[in-house]
C-alpha cells in the first residue's frame, strides 16, 4: 500500500463488470435518450427504457423461424402480388414514412397488398398527421389487406442507436433500412421454392440511392405503381409530389415565397404578423377573410385581396397574414367573380380582373387588408366535384371543379377523364408550389353519375363533414349479444315499472321510439307523471369503440328519405325503442303533481317498463277525444293532455308554445338540468339559448312598423304577446310572416359544460336552466346528462372524462358543430328534392311574399311550397335596370316599382340546370311587371301541385 | 455528522499508532483508502458519477439548464450547488437533520469554485445578458464513512467531467429578435475541461501529525482538521479550518505542503480512471447500483 499514494479506481473498469451484464437478458434492455425543448424554452432530456426481445414474429404467413403468431392477418404465405413487371417474383412492400402519408390513397387501394408497416413508420405518421394515421391503423385491421405492422424498434436485431453525427430522420431512415435487410435474410432462411423479396418504397432520392448501395431493392412509388400492368387506372391516384428541383425548371412564378413556420411563429410573437383563419369568399374567387385568433379588438377581420396576396392559402387553412399600408387597404367588393378561365397561365388576365375589383370604392367602406405571408396549418380534405376536361384530346391533365366554390379548382392527372366526366369525384389535394397557377391533387374515388339521388346524397354528406360509413366491426362488437333479456345484474339498480300504463305518442313510421309517459291518480288525490327515456347509456358504456363512435357522430341526420343513425340500428330501432308490449330498460323521471299541474315532487330512476301502446299523434287525440273509450291507456292520456294544457298556458305567460308530449319532454330536460347542476355544479352538460342583441330586431321592428303593426322587443314575452297581437285581418298570412322573420332574428342555441361559462339562459323557452335528456337514442348530448343523473342518483360509477371540464366543453364544440352540419346537410338534402320537384314540373307561376329586400335583390317566400328563394334584378349581359335602395325603410325601387318586406308579388319558378354541379331553383319576378325586363313566357300557370315537396321532417321511415 | 463513540484507550490507541506513520487500517499518514468512482451512472442527468471512498459514498448528478446570466457578470454562466444528505447516511440526517451539514458543505462547494480558472465558466455562455447554461450540482449522501469533503470533490469533479451539454444555436432574424435551436443528435454537446477543477484535501491533526483521509475513529480524535482545495498542478485555491480546536502555523504550513503534494497524485489518479473509462466507450458493462 506504500508507495501508491493514492489509487482510485473506476469500479466497471476495474473488472467488476459481469455482474449484471453478460447475460442475455442485460443486451435486451437498453434505454432511449433525447433531448426537448418544452414550451417554456427548456431544453429537457428525457431517457425512456428501452426493452427489446427477440420473440416479434415477422408476420410472413409460411414463417416457422418466428415461434410466435402475429396477431391478426399478417403477410400471405404466397403473395399473388399485383402483377409488376419490375418484380415479378413475389413480394411484400416496406414503404417508408412519406411515402405513407403521401400516397395514402392509393396504398388503401384493395389491389395494394401485403404491405409491411414498421413501427418506426408508424410513430412518425402519428407525430406527423392523425387522420392517415387513423387510416394505416384501418388498414392495418384489414384482414383483407393483409398489412403487418412490424415492432422493429422493439426488436433484438433490427433496433438499432442514434450514430454521432445523425439527425434522427438519418436514423430512422437507416432503421427502416436495416429492417427491409433483416427481412430479406429472415425470409432467405424460409427455403421456400420460391423466395420472398422485401420491395423497399421510398421516394426520398438519397434514402433509395443508399439502399440501393446496401443491397436493397427500392423503388419509388412511382415506379411501382407504373410497373403494374394490370391496374394502369391506379396511376391516377398517385400524389403529384414535385420535386423541389423541377420547380424552377418551369420559370414561370406566380407566387411569393411562404416564409418557414419558424419565422412566422416569430413574427406573430413580435406582431409583425397576425394568425388567422382563412375563409374564402363564395362568390368571388379573388378575395377572402382571415378571422384573426386571439382577443384582440382591432383588426379582429383582415380582407385578403388578388391572387399573390390570397398566395395559395386555401379554405380553412390556418395562415399568418401581414396587414398591408393604410392606403392599400380595399373595401370588400360586391362584385361575383368566378374563376372560369381555362388557359392557367393568363396571368394578364388576372390582373385585369382583379382591378374590376379596386374600381370605385367609396372610402368609408375600407377595411384593414393583408397578404397572406405563410401557411402554419393546411386544412385540406378531400373534395367532391367535378372534372372540368381539358380542351386538348388526349391531355392527361386536366382541371377539377369542387362543389364547394371556395374551394380553387385542382389540378389532376388522368387517363380516365372520358369515364369521369359527368361523374362526381372525390379529388385530394397533394401541394400547391409557386409556378402553378392551381394546386396539384390527385383522384380518389368516384361517387357516381351527377344528379343522380344516391350520389348527391354522398357529396351533401361529405361536404358537411357528417360520418356516414357504416358501422366498423369493432363499434359493432360491443352490442349486446341477441337473443337479449333483462337479468337479475340489470334490475339491481332499477325499479320495476312494468305495471304502469305506460304510451308513447310519435309521428307515424316512427322506429326510434326515446320517449313514453305514463300518469294515473294517486291515492292522496295528487296526480304521478312520469317521463320514461331510453336508456341508452347502459348499453353504450364509456370509452369503448361504440361510444367513441357516437360521440363522434353526436347526432342522428335526417335527410329526405334517409337516416343516418348516431348508434348501430340494433340499439336505435330495437333494444333502446321503447315500442309497445315489450320490456324495455328506461331511464324515469316521475314528478307527483297536484291539479293544478304544480310540481310536489320530483324523483329520477332507472326502470324497467313495458308500454302499453305506441300511438300516433292522431290515435292519441283519437283518444281522447272519443268519450266511449275509458280503457287505462286513454285515462293516462288525459290526465297528461289536461296537465299539458295548464303547463303550457303557464309557460305562455312566459313565451312559446309547444304539443303535449313535447310540453311534458320540457318539463323533464328542466328537471334533470336543475338536478345535474345541483349535483355537479361544474361538469353538468347543459344548454342554452343566448338572447338575441336588441339590434338583431331592428329589421322585424322596421317590418312590422311599415304594416303600421308594433312589435315589442324588450323580453321574450312582451315579443310573445306582441306578435300574438300582430294580426291584420285584410292580410292573414301576415302574423306567419313575421314569426318566420322574428326566427331568424334569434341566435343558435348551443351546449356548453356549466363549469366553462356563466350564462345558463335558454332565451327561447324562457327556462333559466335547460338540458337534452329526452333523446339519447339520436343525440349524444343525452347520453352525458344521463351518465350524469344516473351517477347523481347512484345508479351508475363514474369515470374520469365525465368529471373532467375541459374535456365536457371539448365535447359540446364537437357536439355543436356535428348539429350544425346535420342542420346544413338537412337543408341541403331538402334543396336537392325541391330540385328533383321542380326538375319533374317544369316552370311554374306562384304567389310569393317579400321576405327581406337586398341592394340587388328581394328574397321572397312562396307560401305554397314553403320554399324560399332570390329574385335578382340584375342578369349577366343585359343592360342594368337603374336600382335604388332605401335602407331606412328598407325598400328597393327598381325603375319605377317600389318593393318593401311583406308584398306580394307573383314569381316564375323553374329548375336551372345549366351548371350541372350547382342545379338551383331560379325565381323570376313575373308581377308586378318591371318595364325593360323580359317576362318568361307564361307556362302552366297555377298548376295544381299535389305531392308537395318533403319539408323538414324530424322524424320518418328509413 | 455520523459519530463514533470512542473510549479514551481507543483514542490513545489511534494517536499513538499515527505518530508512528501506521493507522489503525495499515495506512500510512498520507496514504488515501481506496477510491472507486463510476461515471454516468444516472442517465437522465447531464452528467453523473459515484464515488466511494471506503465507507463514504457519494453520489453527484449535474443538470444543464438554460437559465439568464448574473447581472454582474452577463458573458458567463454559472454554477449551482446543492448537497442532500440523505437519511440512509445516518438517521441523524432524517427530517431536518441533515441540512446545517448541507448547507455547509454547499457553501464550501461555492468558496472552491469560486476561483475564476476553476470551470470556464465563459463557455456556458450562450448568448450574453440573455441566455446561459446553469449548471445545478447535486450532491447526495448515501453513506457518511469518514472524509465527507474529499470524497464529495472527487464525485463533483468526475460528474464535470462526465457532463454532456447540448449544444444550442441562437438565431436571429433581421428584427434581432432571437430564437434557440437544439440540436436534433444528441451526441453533439459540449464538454468542460476539468483540468483546473480542484479537489479537497482533509489533512485532520492528530497528535503531532496530520494525516489525510481519516476514517470516522480518526475524526473523532481529531480536533482540528485544515481542508485544502488544490489543482492538479498544486496551485492550493482555497483554504479552511474545520473543528474546535486551534492550529499553530507552523503546522499549518507543513499541513499545506502535504496537501498540495497529495492532491496533485489524487488529480493524476483520477484524470487516469476517467480517461481509462471514457476510452471504453458506450461498450463499457455499467455497474450502477447493483455493484
Amino acid at each position: 500500500m506504500l508507495g501508491n499514494v493514492v489509487r482510485v479506481a473506476a469500479v466497471a473498469a476495474s473488472g467488476g463488470g459481469g455482474r449484471l451484464g453478460s447475460s442475455a437478458a442485460g443486451a435486451m434492455l437498453t434505454s432511449r435518450t433525447f433531448l426537448k425543448r418544452t414550451r417554456a424554452g427548456a431544453v429537457v432530456k428525457v431517457v425512456r427504457e428501452h426493452y427489446l426481445r427477440d420473440d416479434i414474429p415477422c408476420g410472413a404467413a409460411a414463417c416457422r423461424l418466428c415461434g410466435a403468431r402475429p396477431v391478426g392477418a399478417g403477410l400471405e404465405a404466397r403473395p399473388a402480388g399485383a402483377g409488376s413487371h419490375l418484380c415479378p417474383g413475389p413480394h411484400y412492400l416496406l414503404p417508408d414514412t412519406n411515402l405513407l402519408l403521401h400516397q395514402i390513397d392509393i396504398l388503401e387501394d384493395p389491389v395494394i397488398k401485403n404491405v409491411i408497416v414498421l413501427q418506426t413508420v408508424l410513430q412518425e405518421v402519428r407525430n406527423r398527421s392523425a387522420p392517415v394515421y387513423k387510416r394505416v391503423r384501418d388498414m392495418i385491421a384489414n384482414p383483407e389487406k393483409h398489412f403487418y405492422s412490424f415492432t422493429n424498434e422493439h426488436h433484438r436485431e433490427t433496433y438499432i442507436e442514434q450514430e454521432q453525427g445523425e439527425n434522427s430522420n438519418d436514423r430512422n431512415d437507416r432503421a427502416i433500412r436495416v429492417a427491409v435487410k433483416w427481412y430479406n435474410e429472415h425470409l432467405k432462411k424460409m427455403k421456400n421454392e420460391e423466395n420472398i423479396q422485401v420491395i423497399f418504397l421510398t421516394n426520398d432520392r438519397n434514402n433509395k440511392e443508399k439502399a440501393l448501395e446496401e443491397g436493397i431493392t427500392a423503388y419509388t412509388c412511382e415506379e411501382y405503381i407504373k410497373s403494374l400492368m394490370a391496374n394502369p387506372d391506379l396511376v391516377d391516384r398517385l400524389a403529384c409530389i414535385s420535386d423541389e428541383g423541377k420547380e424552377i425548371e418551369s420559370g414561370k412564378i406566380f407566387f411569393p415565397e411562404h416564409l418557414p413556420l419558424s419565422k412566422l411563429q416569430q413574427g406573430i410573437k413580435s406582431g409583425i404578423y397576425l394568425q388567422g383563419t382563412y375563409r374564402a369568399s363564395r362568390d368571388n374567387y379573388l378575395e377572402a377573410t382571415v378571422w384573426v385568433h386571439g382577443d384582440a379588438e382591432e383588426n379582429k377581420e383582415i380582407i385578403i385581396q388578388g391572387l399573390k396576396h390570397l398566395n395559395r392559402a386555401v379554405h380553412e387553412d390556418i395562415v399568418a397574414v401581414e396587414l398591408l399600408a393604410k392606403d392599400e387597404w380595399v373595401a370588400p367588393s360586391s362584385v361575383v367573380l368566378q374563376d372560369d378561365s381555362q388557359n392557367e397561365d393568363d396571368i394578364e388576365n388576372e390582373e385585369e380582373k382583379e382591378n374590376i375589383l379596386k374600381a370605385s370604392v367609396n372610402k368609408n367602406m375600407l377595411r384593414p387588408t393583408g397578404k397572406v405571408v405563410g401557411i402554419i396549418k393546411r386544412n385540406w380534405r378531400p373534395f367532391c366535384g367535378m372534372l372540368s376536361k381539358s380542351q386538348i384530346k388526349e391531355a392527361r391533365r386536366h382541371l377539377f371543379t369542387p362543389a364547394d366554390r371556395r374551394i380553387p379548382r385542382i389540378r389532376i392527372e388522368t387517363r380516365q377523364a372520358d369515364t369521369l366526366e359527368g361523374q362526381r369525384i372525390i379529388v385530394a389535394i397533394d401541394g400547391w408550389p409557386r409556378n402553378s397557377r392551381y394546386p396539384n391533387g390527385h383522384f380518389v374515388k368516384n361517387l357516381g353519375n351527377a344528379g343522380d339521388k344516391e350520389t348527391e346524397t354522398e357529396v351533401l354528406l361529405l361536404e358537411h363533414d357528417v360520418p356516414h360509413q357504416p358501422f366498423s366491426q369493432a363499434v359493432l362488437s360491443f352490442l349486446p349479444k341477441m337473443p337479449w333479456s333483462i337479468t337479475e345484474k340489470d334490475m339491481k339498480y332499477r325499479e320495476d315499472l312494468r305495471q304502469l300504463c305506460v304510451c308513447s305518442v310519435d309521428p307515424p313510421g316512427c322506429t326510434d321510439i326515446d320517449d313514453a309517459l305514463h300518469c294515473r291518480e294517486l291515492e292522496n288525490g295528487n296526480l304521478e307523471v312520469g317521463v320514461h327515456i331510453a336508456d341508452v347509456s347502459h348499453f353504450i358504456r364509456p370509452g369503448n369503440a361504440l361510444d367513441e363512435e357516437s360521440a363522434k357522430r353526436g347526432t342522428t341526420v335526417y335527410l329526405c328519405e334517409k337516416r343516418i343513425d348516431m348508434v348501430p340500428e340494433l340499439l336505435s330501432s330495437n333494444l333502446c325503442s321503447l315500442r309497445s308490449n315489450v320490456d324495455r330498460l328506461a331511464f324515469s323521471c316521475i314528478w307527483e303533481m297536484n291539479h293544478k299541474a304544480e310540481i310536489l315532487k320530483t324523483r329520477f330512476t332507472k326502470s324497467v317498463i313495458n308500454s302499453k301502446a305506441s300511438l300516433t299523434y292522431a290515435e292519441a287525440q283519437m283518444r281522447i277525444d272519443s268519450a266511449g273509450m275509458n280503457d287505462d291507456v286513454t285515462t293516462s292520456l288525459r290526465g297528461l293532455n289536461k296537465l299539458a294544457k295548464i303547463l303550457k298556458k303557464k309557460r305562455i305567460d312566459n313565451g312559446e308554445t309547444n304539443s303535449m308530449v313535447e310540453e311534458f319532454m320540457l318539463l323533464a330536460n328542466i328537471s334533470v338540468a336543475q338536478k345535474i347542476y345541483d349535483e355537479f355544479s361544474e361538469f353538468a352538460l347543459l344548454r342554452k339559448h343566448p338572447a338575441p342583441p336588441p339590434s338583431n330586431y331592428d329589421i322585424l321592428v322596421k317590418a312590422a312598423k311599415s304594416k303600421n303593426l308594433e312589435i315589442k322587443t324588450d323580453s321574450a314575452k312582451a315579443l310573445a304577446e306582441s306578435l300574438d297581437k300582430a294580426e291584420s285581418p285584410a292580410f292573414p298570412y301576415l302574423n306567419t310572416l313575421l314569426r318566420i322573420l322574428t326566427t331568424r332574428c334569434m341566435m343558435q342555441a348551443v351546449y356548453f359544460c356549466s363549469g366553462m361559462d356563466n350564462d345558463f339562459h335558454h332565451y327561447g323557452l324562457a327556462s333559466p336552466i335547460y338540458t337534452h335528456f329526452t333523446s339519447p337514442i339520436r343525440r349524444y348530448a343525452d347520453i352525458i346528462v344521463h351518465r350524469l343523473l344516473a351517477v347523481a342518483i347512484g345508479a351508475d360509477s363514474t369515470y374520469p372524462e365525465l368529471t373532467d371540464k375541459h374535456k365536457l366543453a371539448d365535447l359540446c364544440k364537437n357536439l355543436n358543430y356535428r348539429h350544425k352540419m346535420a342542420q346544413y346537410a338537412q337543408r341541403a338534402s331538402v334543396a336537392f328534392h325541391t330540385q328533383l320537384f321542380f326538375k319533374t314540373k317544369g316552370e311554374v307561376n306562384e304567389d310569393a311574399y317579400i321576405l327581406f329586400v337586398r341592394k340587388n335583390a328581394i328574397v321572397v317566400l312562396i307560401p305554397k311550397y314553403g320554399l324560399e328563394g332570390t329574385v335578382f334584378f340584375e342578369e349577366k349581359d343585359k343592360t342594368k335596370p337603374r336600382l335604388d335602395y332605401n335602407s331606412e325603410v328598407p325598400s328597393l325601387t327598381v325603375e319605377d316599382t317600389t318593393f318593401r318586406i311583406f308584398d306580394k308579388v307573383k314569381v316564375n319558378i323553374m329548375l336551372d340546370a345549366s351548371n350541372i354541379q350547382h342545379q338551383k331553383i331560379r325565381m323570376v319576378l313575373v308581377e308586378p311587371k318591371i318595364p325593360g325586363k323580359d317576362v318568361p313566357a307564361n307556362p302552366t300557370t297555377e298548376a295544381s301541385v299535389s305531392n308537395e315537396p318533403e319539408k323538414k321532417k324530424k322524424k320518418l321511415q328509413k | 455528522m455520523a459519530s463514533v463513540v470512542l473510549s479514551e484507550a481507543e483514542k490513545l490507541y489511534i494517536v499513538h499508532g499515527v505518530q508512528e506513520d501506521l493507522r489503525v487500517d495499515g495506512r500510512g499518514c498520507e496514504d488515501y483508502r481506496c477510491a472507486e468512482v463510476e461515471t454516468d451512472v444516472v442517465s437522465n442527468t447531464s452528467g453523473s458519477a459515484r464515488a466511494k471512498l471506503g465507507h463514504t459514498d457519494i453520489l453527484v448528478g449535474v443538470k444543464a439548464e438554460m437559465g439568464t446570466p448574473k447581472l454582474e457578470k452577463p458573458d458567463e454562466g454559472y454554477l449551482e450547488f446543492f448537497v442532500d444528505c440523505s437519511a440512509n447516511a445516518t438517521p441523524e440526517f432524517e427530517g431536518r437533520g441533515g441540512e446545517e451539514l448541507g448547507t455547509e458543505i454547499s457553501n464550501t462547494l461555492y468558496r472552491i469554485f469560486s476561483s475564476e480558472s476553476c470551470v470556464d465558466l465563459k463557455s456556458l455562455c450562450i448568448n450574453p445578458r440573455e441566455h446561459c447554461w446553469v449548471l445545478y450540482v447535486d450532491v447526495l449522501l448515501l453513506e457518511c464513512g469518514g472524509n465527507l469533503f474529499d470524497a464529495i470533490s472527487i464525485a463533483v469533479k468526475a460528474a464535470l467531467f462526465n457532463t454532456r451539454i447540448p449544444k444550442v444555436r441562437v438565431l436571429e432574424d433581421e428584427e434581432g429578435s432571437k430564437e434557440i435551436e437544439l440540436s436534433d443528435d444528441p451526441y453533439d454537446c459540449i464538454r468542460l475541461n476539468v483540468d483546473e477543477v480542484p479537489c479537497v484535501v482533509t489533512l485532520s491533526k492528530i497528535g503531532y501529525r496530520h494525516v489525510v483521509d481519516a476514517t470516522l475513529q480518526e475524526e473523532a480524535c481529531s480536533l482540528a482538521s485544515l481542508l485544502i482545495s488544490v489543482t492538479s498542478k498544486g496551485a492550493l485555491t482555497c483554504m479552511k479550518k474545520v473543528g474546535k480546536g486551534s492550529l499553530d502555523p507552523e503546522s499549518i504550513f507543513e499541513m499545506m505542503e502535504t496537501g498540495k503534494r497529495v492532491g496533485k497524485s489524487l488529480h493524476t489518479s483520477l484524470q487516469k480512471i476517467l480517461d481509462e473509462e471514457e476510452s471504453l466507450g458506450t461498450t463499457r458493462q455499467k455497474v450502477g447500483f447493483l455493484g
